[in-house]
């Protein structure tokens, strides 16, 4: 599935120089050329520049808190206090991860980032690299996308031109829905498998081989270049002012169009989705949560507004599930394909998450038994917080807003009943061929 | 034997509390067991089994807290409130309390760090947590040997019932965490049990 990429509906001047809107994805003249080596690699440097290193380590981080720059991999936390986390650390010895396993099914946006900007990210990872004083730069990048990204050209190209300072390794992550996640990662980028660490100790405190370690998601790190370029004045511009700047949104319309575009945060969520085909939306990917589409319609793309009610940006995944499917259906299959990815470690999810599963499942199905309502919520209440990593919350944050926002459509399945006119699937959930130790 | 009186009532109070504990106890050490190699209850979904652990635990924690106190408060026999975590100060029994004060202390140590184990991280959680198999031994031999009531008739039985069903249960841990499936194959295997996948594998 190749996302067709498209600006946002609401396209700003272009500035000077080479801070226009969309500031992440390249205007049309400079979308990259496979059949020309180098060529994207001296369009990119005459849009926006070489490298601007600062020359010392933490000079960087001062203009990221001014940014108010977040991370762009779901998290939201603000960038400028991991920096200063990891920058405590001996010169030399942290490690900076610039992280592209995008596990979510449903995300597109980082594969299009390292399609479309690789430079952009290359650069954020070097300058991210400067700033704490690291003696490592890793990327990790889903393996499937290998060979569409072209990662493997594009580096020693830089190094012709010697942009990057610190060589930048390259670890393939398995396609895993926690590969990305921090402690996942820094067990895969240290030998082992892509499986979630207990914590503490956080990643930054001892991460890869035991060394702090900042991860940031690559649309975090094309930010980070481009405010080190334009500005935190200039990144301000966009965005509200407790959330500001951009992000990357990856939109899947009820018409099952899929676009990356990019968006300023408080954009309207009406003007990025057509929602007038819709009956819920899907707001932050499999740990998201659905909305009614018409709460959906009178909220905007900003935590300040989604998590007050459950839901929040996550990494941008917005999805109009169309009138025509079944929501309980969409929700149990996802449900189910969480399950499958949890790692088997903890107790809560190893047994919860089944459970929780099958009873989707059955909800989904003709007439549930009636006690399945209440068996969810009290499975619900088991297992949240209780894992080493948020596998289990974030799943219970999806079943949870699916029974709330599909409460009318339970009701009909309890008469035998489903509003469905077609069980073709709607969200993307991938049918790997198994479940085996494929952590790695 | 005198009959209950106001003077006795503490006595008898902890002696109860000290039976009700240790039953509680073996009891949180066998469902322990379950939990490490996902073991089940008949009636409970193999997660609640969990639950189960940390709510008796919490039950035991206020039986010892009552068998401790009113042991101390009763004046039947002198029992000094450092002698409760100090092992072997006692005037009274000084070896058997003494062990009480040793059991008491290493549970102090399990439900403390069970507490703060979203702060100290997993390893420490763990290695304290295997202080549980020192703990309950020798509140075994402290129940038996401090007061004579439990050296014969119904009690004994109960002590002995205990100590069978926990022996029990630590010989089925073991022989589990031997034929136990791996890691990666647990939720496919549950996956399938639920009808949710055609077996193992599948997807």
């Amino acid at each position: 599935m190749s996302p067709v990429i498209a600006g946002a509906t609401q396209a700003r001047q272009a500035p000077a120089g080479g801070g226009g809107f969309p500031r992440l994805l390249p205007p049309p003249t400079h979308l990259p050329n496979p059949s020309s080596p180098g060529a994207d690699l001296r369009a990119y440097l005459g849009l926006h520049g070489p490298v601007p290193y600062r020359d010392s380590a933490g000079a960087l981080i001062g203009e990221v808190r001014a940014a108010g720059l977040t991370g762009r991999g779901g998290a939201a936390f603000p960038v400028h206090r991991k920096l200063e986390a990891v920058a405590a650390a001996r010169p030399g010895r942290a490690i900076v991860v610039g992280n592209a396993a995008e596990g979510e099914p449903a995300s597109h946006k980082d594969e299009a980032l390292l399609f479309l900007a690789p430079h952009l990210i290359l650069d954020g990872l070097q300058l991210a690299a400067e700033a704490v004083g690291a003696g490592r730069a890793v990327l990790y990048v889903r393996g499937d996308l290998r060979a569409r990204t072209r990662l493997d050209d594009y580096l020693p190209e830089r190094d012709a031109y010697g942009l990057d300072r610190l060589p930048v390794e390259i670890v393939w992550s398995p396609h895993r829905f926690l590969a990305g996640e921090e402690s996942a990662l820094a067990s895969r980028v240290s030998g082992g498998p892509a499986v979630p660490q207990f914590t503490p100790p956080r990643v930054f405190e001892r991460g890869v081989d035991g060394r702090p370690t900042l991860v940031q998601n690559v649309e975090t790190l094309a930010h980070l270049a481009l405010i080190a370029r334009y500005g935190p004045g200039w990144f301000r511009a966009l965005g509200t002012p407790d959330e500001p700047g951009s992000m990357l949104c990856t939109l899947r319309q009820a018409s099952g169009s899929v676009d990356v575009a990019e968006a300023a945060i408080g954009t309207p969520l009406a003007t990025l989705l057509d929602l007038s085909a819709a009956g819920a939306v899907l707001v932050g990917g499999y740990h998201g949560a659905w909305l009614p589409a018409a709460q959906a319609a009178g909220l905007t793309l900003s935590n300040a507004q989604l998590r007050p009610i459950g839901a929040f940006t996550g990494a941008g995944v917005l999805a109009a599930l169309p009138t025509d499917r079944c929501g309980l259906i969409e929700s149990a299959r996802v449900a189910r394909y969480l399950a499958l990815e949890s790692a088997g470690q903890c107790g809560p999810c190893l047994n919860g998450l089944p459970s929780i599963a099958a009873a989707m499942a059955e909800l989904a199905d003709n007439r549930p038994h009636p006690r399945v309502l209440d068996d969810l919520g009290r499975w619900a209440g088991l297992v949240e917080g209780r894992g080493a990593c948020h596998h289990p919350d974030g799943t219970v944050r999806f079943l949870r807003s699916a029974l709330r926002v599909f409460g009318p459509e339970i009701r009909l399945h309890q008469q035998g009943r489903c509003s469905a006119a077609t069980a073709r699937p709607f969200l993307p959930v991938p049918a790997g061929p198994s479940t085996e130790a494929d952590w790695s | 034997m005198s009959g209950i009186t106001s003077t006795t009532a503490l006595w008898y109070a902890s002696r109860a509390t000290g039976v009700v504990s240790l039953i509680l106890l073996s009891a949180v050490m066998i469902i322990g067991m379950l939990v490490n190699r996902q073991g089940r209850l008949p009636g409970l979904p193999r997660f609640a089994v969990l639950g189960l652990h940390r709510n008796l635990s919490l039950l035991a924690v206020a039986f010892v807290a009552v068998h401790v106190l009113t042991a101390v408060t009763d004046s039947f026999v002198s029992i000094s409130l450092a002698a409760i975590v100090i092992p072997f100060i006692s005037s009274y029994e000084p070896l058997w309390l003494g062990l009480g004060a040793v059991s008491l202390d290493l549970m102090a140590a399990v439900i403390v760090t069970s507490v703060l184990r979203r702060h100290i991280g997993r390893r420490v959680w763990r290695a304290v947590h295997w202080l549980a198999y020192a703990s309950w031994p020798v509140a075994v031999v402290h129940s038996i040997y401090s007061s004579h009531d439990m050296q014969s008739g119904p009690l004994l039985y109960l002590g002995l019932v205990c100590i069978a069903a926990v022996l029990g249960a630590l010989g089925w841990r073991l022989i589990r965490a031997r034929t136990g499936l791996p890691r990666a194959d647990r939720v496919p295997q549950l996956m399938a049990d639920r009808g949710l996948l055609a077996r193992a594998g599948d997807r």
